[in-house]
């Protein structure tokens, strides 16, 4: 009964005004339905390549990850089961994709240059008094691309992504000690690098 | 607690990952420090807007290079099935009876058709980039066409029947059953993939409901048995 399964899906998918659910439209890219894919790729590529963005921080290498990341959903959507939300099957497939990028450029996440290189907070400017907010959106994005990519790939994953440290432990390989040690140098740095815009 | 201590633990704080006694020691320091609660106004602001960041977008060029590569990875899969298959069809001595023979035949002249059909088309259209919108190809709803609904019937009448004559079948002529029917359905999907790309085909459409159509004779002609 495998085509009538497969001709239910195709033409659920296809129903003018019918909103497929990801795992439907993911089922039908499976069998070879170009729409369902092109779909997909509508509903999830904002999200793909901002987070490519954010964690290489450069847009032109996003722009090639973010194809390359959607090249693997066509190849390999055939193995997406359904047991997790295709968001988060696609996006642990697209952090996979930048930590491939970051490894065959030999990019080193869990040491940079810089660890422990910023100003001491007693010696920061007072900023409580201040009225108008530390951080505008523009000026947090530039900061981010600005960090060294160890920083960067612990923020991006815990402080914009909403990953426990646990799991930036074992996406990265690296210790929940390490993790959270990169994360608090980040948002230091961070702070610095958007005083010092402000100034 | 000094300065220096109080910026060690401000992240996990921030987090909430403190214990209660750590936590309230930070508090009593936030009191009286105007600089670490300035810090930690700063983090905070940080930390909240870093959670509601808005989303890019990626210019066009981005998806129409997916498409190029996407339809030339579907010819070579689809060339190297069919390689497969013939590579598989050679290793094999078939003893058919005439019905399972003409069937057979009839359902390869079928693939060779969906499968020039495809090649042809696809290879007019590589150079094309512009993106059909999903929504086009997506209002397409196969069940629209004039007869496919008596045909729908007709198939599912013949499979409840032919799934109850089965368990008299010998395991050859259930084999034989089977291969044409993957035959044929592989027909479908391929066509069915066509028209979902490229709504407008009339070449596929027709070879669509040929398909359907040849799926009928078989399974009527295996009713029989």
């Amino acid at each position: 009964m495998a085509s009538l399964t497969t001709r239910l899906i195709m033409t659920v998918t296809a129903e003018p005004g019918y909103n497929a659910t990801d795992i439907e439209l993911a089922r039908a890219a499976a069998l070879g339905d170009a729409a369902a894919f092109e779909k997909l790729y509508q509903q999830h590529h904002r999200r793909v390549y901002s987070l490519c963005l954010r964690m290489l921080g450069n847009s032109s290498q996003a722009e090639d990850l973010a194809q390359e990341v959607f090249l693997q959903v066509f190849r390999k959507i055939g193995s997406f089961r359904g047991d997790s939300a295709f968001t988060t099957w696609l996006h642990r497939l697209t952090v996979n994709q930048v930590l491939m990028h970051f490894r065959k450029r030999g990019v080193k996440l869990e040491h940079t240059s810089e660890e422990g290189d910023f100003t001491n907070v007693v010696d920061t400017p007072l900023q409580s008094t201040r009225r108008i907010s530390l951080v505008d959106r523009m000026t947090l994005e530039k900061a981010i691309s600005q960090l060294p990519p160890g920083y960067r790939t612990v923020f991006v994953l815990h402080d914009v992504e909403g990953y426990e440290h646990e799991e930036v432990g074992s996406i990265l390989g690296i210790s929940i000690g390490t993790s959270k040690s990169q994360l608090h140098k980040a948002r230091m740095r961070l702070r610095e690098l958007i005083l010092k815009k402000n100034e | 607690m000094g300065c220096k201590q109080f910026e060690e633990m401000i992240s996990d704080y921030i987090d909430g990952a403190l214990e209660t006694g750590e936590q309230a020691v930070i508090e009593r320091h936030l009191a009286d420090c105007e600089s670490c609660r300035a810090l930690r106004d700063d983090l905070l602001q940080l930390v909240h807007f870093s959670r509601h960041l808005p989303e890019h977008t990626p210019s066009s060029t981005v998806w129409t290079a997916i498409q190029t590569q996407v339809k030339s990875e579907r010819r070579v899969g689809l060339r190297q099935r069919v390689a497969r298959w013939l590579a598989r069809l050679e290793e094999r001595n078939f003893i058919l009876s005439l019905p399972q023979l003409a069937a057979g035949a009839v359902a390869l002249i079928l693939v060779a058709l969906v499968v020039s059909v495809v090649l042809r088309r696809e290879a007019q259209q590589s150079a094309e980039t512009a993106s059909t919108p999903a929504s086009a190809a997506i209002s397409k709803n196969l069940l629209s066409y004039p007869d496919l609904q008596q045909i729908e019937e007709r198939i599912s009448q013949l499979e409840s029947s032919v799934e109850q004559r089965k368990a008299s079948w010998t395991p050859d002529l259930r084999q034989a059953f089977e291969r044409n029917l993957a035959y044929v359905n592989q027909s479908l999907i391929e066509c069915r993939q066509q028209i979902s790309g490229h709504p407008e085909d009339k070449v596929s459409e027709e070879l669509m409901l040929n398909a359907y159509r040849e799926k009928v004779r078989l399974l009527e002609g295996f009713e029989a048995f």
